[in-house]
């Protein structure tokens, strides 16, 4: 498990633990990753939280379109593996989790545990630190910055 | 000193060779004073070695003195020289079931019976054991280790169960339907085997380890503090899981005509034979 | 009253009780309920849907059928648990003094009627 704030480590280490999740990804709704587990490639992160960002704003479109306010998650359940996407507030701004789960584990499990790792990113998440502004030529080089600490290298 | 002890001492001290060695050993182990009642068997059994009655006391001792071992022995001794002797067929079956050889058990009962009908505790053991085969089966090394029946020769190729104490000695049918697991899933004592023969004990130890952490997880997250007993009713067994120590968890295995309470019941009391061995052996 | 909402009725009744709750089995997510103040019934449903199914794997290796009922005994309370057929499991969070008897007959009885 790797994250770019070390306020993120606790709370997604014991999500990790109590959900049995195979995969984990935390990303803000542009699709820059905050944390990841269980990913072997920074082509397969970047991939995910894009394609993971997409989703929920197709589907936040959509609840718009219905009238309806924001789904509170998306499941998507496969047959040998299952993955569920939300959207949930810090302080930090609007972030989506996404997470890839077998049958070890249950929806019901990974949903509670998510809920609660929610919570607890909320209490940690320092308050006093302003996001800066994301510039498009600092985007590269902060994302080459955040794959090398995701990754270890 | 007890008057009855007294004049039975005096009567082997006055006459070393007679038989009162065997009444005088007999009231002592029955008073406890099993060091004493040791030296009388052992020195009648040495002046009379082809007296069964000798063997017999020397086996009850030994066993109350928990030498399993050389309680099977002398019982052995008695039946070679005493075939139909139904306190030595006791005794050897009530070892086997101790070591949780069920099967052997049986087939020692069944001989006594066959030789006094009418004894009402044979029946009743009888009932037990096979509750006990019925919800266990036969252990896989039951084949290898179990003595071929006593013959009338007096050859008695016998194998004595194991003197190593186990986690569950002195609990109702034994290690048979008892699982002692660590926290890593792993087997410290016990055996199961499923009706089909085959020892499921170390598959069912590694999924206990995980249940036991579940189920902590459960009530600590629902509010009800730690777990203290799971019971599971099956339709054709029941189960208990509970937890000796911190770092343990014990599951009872029994035949589903047993009511659910009744082993509930047992596993405390295996619970708390498996404590006290954890005790003396960690 | 719906089958379900009668099955959740009838374990309400029970001295003790806290809480009843119809889940599936394989999710763990919350079919119907009727939970008393301070009941989570996501937590009861996800964890007693998971415990209940572990538990039933470690039966089938032991050589025996799954579970028609599962008591979880707490500091206190308790957890109760009958699972129906079709994926579901009835589930109930009963206090200390709860009448488990009589609860664990009700469950099953009801449990039997979801099938």
């Amino acid at each position: 498990m790797r994250a770019l704030e070390p306020w993120v480590v606790d709370p997604l280490q014991s999500f990790l633990t109590e959900s049995s999740a195979r995969l984990t990804l935390l990303m803000t709704t542009s699709g820059q990753v905050v944390a990841q587990h269980g990913f072997s490639r920074s082509l397969d992160v970047m991939t995910a939280a894009a394609l993971g960002a997409g989703i929920v704003a197709s589907t936040e479109e959509l609840a718009r379109l219905m009238g309806a306010s924001r789904f509170g998650a998306l499941v998507h359940h496969g047959v040998g593996q299952s993955c569920l996407l939300s959207a949930f507030a810090t302080p930090r701004g609007r972030w989506i989790g996404l997470v890839v789960f077998g049958p070890e584990t249950s929806v019901g499990i990974v949903q509670l545990f998510f809920d609660q790792m929610v919570q607890q990113l909320m209490t940690a998440a320092p308050r006093e630190q302003a996001a800066s502004p994301m510039l498009a030529e600092n985007f590269e080089s902060e994302l080459n910055a955040s794959l090398k600490a995701l990754f270890g290298r | 000193m007890s008057d009855d002890i007294r004049s039975l001492t005096d009567r082997l001290a006055a006459e070393p060779s007679s038989l009162a060695f065997l009444e005088l050993g007999e009231a002592l182990r029955r008073r406890g004073q099993l060091e004493a009642a040791y030296k009388v068997a052992r020195g009648g059994a040495g002046r009379y070695p082809g007296l069964a009655d000798a063997h017999d006391l020397m086996a009850r001792i030994l066993s109350d003195q928990a030498d399993l071992a050389g309680a099977f022995d002398s019982w052995s001794s008695a039946l070679q020289l005493d075939p139909m002797r139904v306190s030595a067929l006791k005794g050897i079956a009530f070892l086997y079931f101790r070591a949780g050889d069920a099967v052997a058990a049986l087939d020692h009962l069944q001989r006594a019976a066959e030789v006094d009908p009418d004894d009402p505790s044979i029946v009743q053991a009888i009932e037990r054991v096979r509750r006990e085969v019925i919800t266990a089966g036969p252990p896989p090394e039951a084949e290898a280790s179990a003595p071929s029946p006593v013959p009338a020769s007096p050859t008695v190729t016998s194998t004595p169960p194991t003197r190593s104490e186990t986690a569950f000695d002195g609990v109702d049918g034994g290690e048979q339907g008892q699982l002692l697991v660590d926290s890593n899933g792993l087997r410290l004592g016990g055996t199961l085997a499923r009706v089909d023969g085959f020892d499921a004990s170390d598959r069912v130890a590694a999924e206990l380890a995980g249940a036991s952490r579940e189920a902590a997880r459960a009530t600590r997250l629902l509010g009800l503090g730690g777990w203290h007993s799971i019971a599971l009713e099956c339709p054709d067994g029941h189960m208990v899981l509970s937890s000796p120590t911190a770092d343990t968890v014990l599951l009872t295995v029994r035949d589903h005509s047993l009511p659910m309470a009744r082993v509930g019941l047992l596993a405390e009391r295996a619970a708390r034979a498996a404590r006290s061995w954890l005790e003396r052996v960690g | 009253m719906s089958p379900t909402e009668a099955a959740l009725d009838r374990v309400t009744r029970i001295p003790g009780v806290r809480g009843v709750l119809l889940v599936t089995g394989s999710d763990g997510l919350v079919v119907a309920e009727q939970l008393m103040d301070g009941v989570d019934g996501r937590a009861a449903a996800a964890l007693t849907a998971s415990l209940v199914g572990r538990l039933s794997r470690a039966a089938e290796s032991a050589g025996l059928r799954p579970p028609a009922f599962v008591h979880v005994r707490g500091d206190t309370g308790s957890v109760l648990a009958a699972p129906a057929a079709v994926d579901l499991v009835l589930v109930a969070v009963v206090g200390p003094d709860a009448n488990v008897g009589l609860a664990r007959l009700e469950m099953i009885e009801a449990a039997s009627r979801l099938d």
